[in-house]
């Protein structure tokens, strides 16, 4: 009798049905957590993907709330500031854009935002809304950087006025943005880890069992000259079956959850507004990622329970 | 064939189990080992399965250093040396011949050559009507008498026995020690660790008598010579 993969499975599903008890327990087991790990993965995408959404939306809005220094007889114009400024920004490598939005414009915006209260816009006797330049950037993480750089501008009074009140980009919410971002994933990514080695622990402890249940063959096996691969094959199979088992249900699980919970969040009312870009969950490497995770726990799990035995 | 150079072995923190020991044993020869419980012949035998390593001196056994010998060669030592034991090491639930066939299995051998070589050795060890019962409706003797089949089914060259007629009466015993000697004289070198004075003193074979982890007497033709 060669040595054959068939030999192998076969007294792995053997081992398997003999201790069928601790086998399901740690199927479900590896289930529960590969479960919560796609959960935490999913949430993760979602969550980045919605944070991304966000980021894009920031930009710096500056107020071209100087005075009107023409009066003044100064030798350069308002216009002729705001065009520099304008060239000078738009050349910075950060910089994606910038759009000038003039008083008119701004006003004509105004006025759709509060269409549904003319009450309001009826209060407005002349246009009290300033002209003022709108900066998105190729990276959000820079908006800082961009605002006080702006900030050092020539002539930033005669372009702004005050820089600190005109120069505006929700600094405080984007900052704890990027915070939260890190945070979730560390605190995630933690979390997923605790219930892996959990996971471990419990396949370790199944095939612990199913070996010790076979000490006497394996000792005979020992005895007369049996590989150790040979022993170890069919519980290696057995752990990494199981772990497969677990992480296919952990997947249908997942599915279930995804189509019944977020997909109505995506097509309801909830999410509707964020315009999120649902197709990019990359949902065929996350099955795949869940069962291998599955296999390797279950594998390394069974040798990890087989080292002890097979010393002698 | 064997061949032990200043070998000691202490288990950890103990006494030592062997000391000094230096013992050669040629092909086909037929060996007891005696001595009183504790002497060091189990510790003698786990040392030519290299079950532990000792701890000075050097093992050859069939030529090849033991000691020093890789973790992954040692299943192939293994084949060449039957082992049995006092408490037969049978699988209850398996009946004698998928006893000696797991053997045989296990090594990878071909399932035509398994189903010759099984019903040739059971009937060897006078138990070819026994073929398909289970240990457990068998005999002390007749369990033994697989575990034999068992060790011998590779045919190798060394067969090494540790007590193994501790469990049997007399009779039984003499029974057992008949079928090893047999087994010798096919070709096979032989060490036996035992207690069983009568059959020692009957089968005038070589004697190494072993006391406190040394070897006191190595004697051709030899008697049990304890008063115990």
């Amino acid at each position: 009798m060669k040595i054959s993969p068939l030999y192998f499975t076969k007294e792995a599903l053997y081992s398997f049905r003999g201790n069928l008890v601790q086998s399901i327990a740690a199927i479900t087991t590896v289930a529960l957590c590969l479960m919560v790990v796609g959960l935490i993965l999913l949430v993760l995408f979602v969550g980045g993907a919605l944070i991304e959404n966000i980021e894009n939306k920031v930009e710096i809005q500056v107020y071209l709330e100087g005075a009107d220094i023409t009066a003044a007889a100064s030798t350069v114009t308002k216009t002729e500031i705001e065009n520099q400024a304008h060239e000078t920004i738009r050349a910075w490598p950060e910089v994606s854009g910038v759009e000038y939005v003039s008083k008119d414009e701004a006003l004509e915006e105004f006025r759709e935002t509060f269409q549904d209260n003319p009450d309001i816009l009826n209060q407005l006797s002349d246009n009290p809304l300033p002209a003022s330049f709108r900066i998105s950037l190729v990276d959000p993480r820079d908006v800082d950087k961009v605002a006080e750089r702006i900030k050092q501008l020539p002539n930033i009074t005669g372009l702004v006025g005050d820089p600190e009140t005109n120069i505006e980009y929700g600094r405080d919410t984007v900052e704890k943005l990027f915070a939260l971002t890190k945070w979730i994933s560390y605190a995630a990514a933690g979390f997923a880890g605790m219930l892996i080695f959990v996971s471990l622990v419990l396949i370790t402890n199944t095939i612990r069992l199913a070996i010790f249940a076979r000490r006497k063959e394996i000792a005979i096996m020992r005895l007369v000259g049996a590989s150790s691969w040979f022993i170890r094959w069919p519980f290696l199979l057995e752990g990494m079956f199981e772990g497969l088992i677990g992480s296919a249900i952990a997947i249908a699980a997942l599915t279930f959850i995804w189509q019944t919970f977020f997909g109505n969040l995506a097509s309801g009312q909830v999410l509707a507004f964020m315009s999120f870009p649902f197709d990019e969950i990359p949902f065929t490497e996350l099955v795949l990622l869940l069962l291998a995770s599955g296999a390797v726990i279950g594998s390394l799990g069974s040798v990890i329970a087989l080292r002890r035995f097979l010393r002698v | 064939m064997i061949r032990l150079k200043n070998v000691s072995m202490s288990y950890s923190g103990d006494k030592p189990a062997l000391i000094d020991v230096n013992v050669e044993v040629a092909k086909g020869e037929f060996v007891f080992l005696v001595g009183p419980s504790g002497s060091g012949k189990s510790t003698f035998i786990r040392l030519l399965l290299r079950e532990y390593l000792p701890t000075r001196g050097t093992i050859f056994v069939s030529g090849q250093d033991i000691v020093h010998m890789r973790h992954w060669k040692v299943p192939y030592l293994r084949r060449n040396i039957g082992c049995v034991f006092q408490d037969f090491k049978l699988l209850p639930n398996k009946t004698c011949f998928q006893n000696v066939a797991f053997a045989l299995e296990v090594i990878g051998r071909p399932k035509h050559i398994i189903n010759s070589t099984v019903p040739e050795v059971l009937r060897l060890v006078g138990l070819e009507d026994k073929i398909n019962r289970y240990p457990g409706e068998l005999s002390g003797g007749e369990q033994q008498r697989v575990s034999i089949a068992r060790a011998f089914a590779n045919k190798p060259p060394i067969l090494l026995a540790d007590e193994p007629t501790g469990n049997l009466d007399p009779a039984t015993s003499l029974g057992i020690m008949t079928l090893l000697s047999r087994i010798n004289r096919t070709g096979t070198t032989v060490i036996v660790a035992t207690h069983d004075r009568e059959t020692v003193d009957s089968m005038r074979q070589r004697v190494i008598a072993l006391e406190d982890g040394k070897v006191v007497r190595d004697q051709q033709k030899g008697v049990y010579g304890y008063e115990d």
